[in-house]
């Protein structure tokens, strides 16, 4: 297995490295500037966020709705309905101890793997997968509104990361080794199929026009499946986008962290903005035939390099 | 690979297809109702039952209230200027059975730490700093009910014949909330009687006289909890 960590990859991990350092210093140096943990933070004094997952279960477990709330989460919802679901792939703190523990895991493979030692890579069909996180969210929920509890904000292993950064919280800090544990067996099992706060930025993000979009002049020529092994959240990106002919990648999972786009060895994928009018605002285009190109805002540019099939 | 060989889109009734990120929305959707019902069922059984009672921060109201609209974040601990407030978090709360209680703010030692209701600030900053309902302004410091101050008479210097106002003088309002008898002996006022715990901060016996029995699900002071 080969992995690449282009720039996007770096990028992101960086800012999310730069989220769970803001975290720390605020809550242990205490800058004046900034205090917060993964649920809320408050910037500058003025700026407030708020979990929108944590908003959502505070007011149907309190069945109030306060101004910070509305606005704090509101901000965050808004931005994932222009972009889809970043804080997965770009601040999330688990989201970056995954990454940085698949980067470990990669490695283990590759020495055990000269030895003829393979790890086990458990998958739940991607279906079952995308429902699963949803079920999980609605659970919350119901949860919230009937027993009132708002049960996320105490087991969250992203918060658990947070909160022990900030406060020396640190007894969850237990599960989200457990997240971790378990990555070695089913890899990125958490962010697929279980995080409800995953699930709540798809939902917001469903229909964001900031996408990863497909060349499809270039797309199939050489058909390397390099974007769909590197995907973290398990998009057939080639089979199911590049190939069909589809201008932009829809999956409801596609968390924007660009890992297709920096595995691309040509330049079929690339990030942009889809044209809604064109692609068909109301999610819906006629027969199995090619989009038109000019379905992608950004016009098709030439291959950088052609690479080797399967490398 | 022949293009269009692998397909997850499905024809829909008028013969168009549906882009995938609207197909898996619906399909969310569908998903997140079945996890609600599961999740009210286990919330029907899990509510109702008891929860740790812990000195709150002031503007917090009825134990499972709080607990309901706190998201566990930290802001109003990291807010105090006293250093009052402290984030629950060891493996003692998790193997007491306090589940509910992880990660929320408490005022863990009024001994050392008393919440002193921020006199010198307009809007007390823990309240300010919630970003939900679980704390909120109570209006005026003598509308605060954190919980009701209890004596314990057994080692109070003035129950024992030596005179000594340390909790009078401490106490934020004083001849309503804490009063003296005819013997110059304190006496609690449960229906005035903030909970702030500065009477402990205060109390000049080895181990302090008074202690704080925090609010559990009383609506108003000195009311049937």
């Amino acid at each position: 297995m080969i992995r690449r960590v282009g720039r996007f990859g770096w990028s992101r991990r960086l800012t999310a490295l730069a989220f769970l350092t803001l975290i720390a210093v605020g809550g242990r140096v205490d800058p004046g500037w900034f205090t917060g943990t993964a649920a809320a933070t408050e910037i500058g004094g003025v700026l407030r966020l708020v979990d929108p997952l944590a908003a959502l279960e505070s007011s149907l477990a309190s069945r109030s709705l306060g101004i910070d709330v509305l606005l704090g989460a509101g901000l965050l919802l808004g931005f994932a309905v222009l972009m889809g679901p970043v804080f997965c792939g770009w601040i999330c703190p688990m989201g970056l101890l995954l990454d940085l523990n698949e980067g470990l895991r990669i490695r283990v493979a590759r020495v055990l793997g000269r030895r003829g030692v393979q790890l086990p890579a458990w998958h739940l069909p991607r279906s079952s997968a995308s429902r699963l996180r949803f079920v999980v969210l609605g659970g919350l929920l119901g949860f919230a509104l009937v027993g009132r509890w708002p049960v996320f904000q105490i087991v969250s292993p992203i918060q658990a990361v947070a909160s022990s950064a900030a406060h020396g919280v640190t007894a969850m800090l237990a599960l989200s080794a457990v997240v971790l544990a378990v990555d070695w067996l089913a890899p990125r099992i958490w962010c697929r199929a279980l995080c409800p706060l995953g699930a709540t930025y798809a939902l917001a993000g469903a229909f964001a026009p900031f996408r990863v979009r497909v060349d499809l002049a270039e797309a199939g020529r050489t058909p390397c499946r390099s974007c769909t092994r590197h995907c973290p959240m398990g998009v057939p990106v080639m089979e199911e986008y590049a190939l069909q002919g589809r201008p932009s990648v829809d999956a409801l999972e596609c968390t924007r962290c660009g890992a297709c786009v920096d595995a691309c060895p040509s330049s079929v994928l690339g990030f942009g903005v889809v044209d809604r009018s064109s692609s068909g605002g109301n999610g819906r285009r006629s027969g199995k035939t090619d989009a038109p190109r000019s379905a992608v805002a950004e016009p098709a540019r030439e291959p950088r390099k052609v690479c080797e099939v399967g490398s | 690979m022949q293009r269009g060989d692998v397909s997850d889109r499905t024809p829909l009734r008028d013969g168009t297809m549906a882009v995938g990120s609207r197909r898996g929305f619906v399909a969310g959707l569908v998903a997140l109702g079945c996890g609600a019902g599961a999740g009210a069922g286990l919330g029907a059984v899990a509510r109702g039952s008891e929860v740790t009672a812990r000195l709150r921060p002031p503007g917090a109201g009825r134990q499972s209230d709080f607990l309901a609209a706190c998201i566990r974040c930290g802001q109003c601990s990291a807010a105090c200027p006293q250093d009052a407030l402290c984030v629950v978090g060891g493996w003692s709360v998790l193997l007491g059975g306090d589940f509910a209680g992880y990660a929320t703010p408490e005022v863990d030692d009024p001994r050392a730490r008393p919440c002193t209701l921020c006199p010198e600030h307009d809007a007390m900053p823990c309240v300010a700093a919630c970003p939900t309902d679980a704390l909120t302004d109570p209006g005026a410091r003598d509308a605060v009910y954190m919980g009701t101050a209890v004596l314990n008479t057994a080692t109070c210097f003035a129950y024992n014949g030596v005179t000594c106002r340390a909790c009078w003088h401490a106490c934020p309002y004083p001849g309503t909330a804490l009063a003296f008898d005819e013997r110059l002996r304190p006496v609690v006022a449960a229906e005035h009687c903030v909970g702030c715990g500065l009477c402990i901060h205060a109390c000049l016996t080895e181990e302090a006289s008074i202690h704080i029995a925090p609010r559990r699900e009383q609506a108003a002071r000195g009311g049937a909890a």
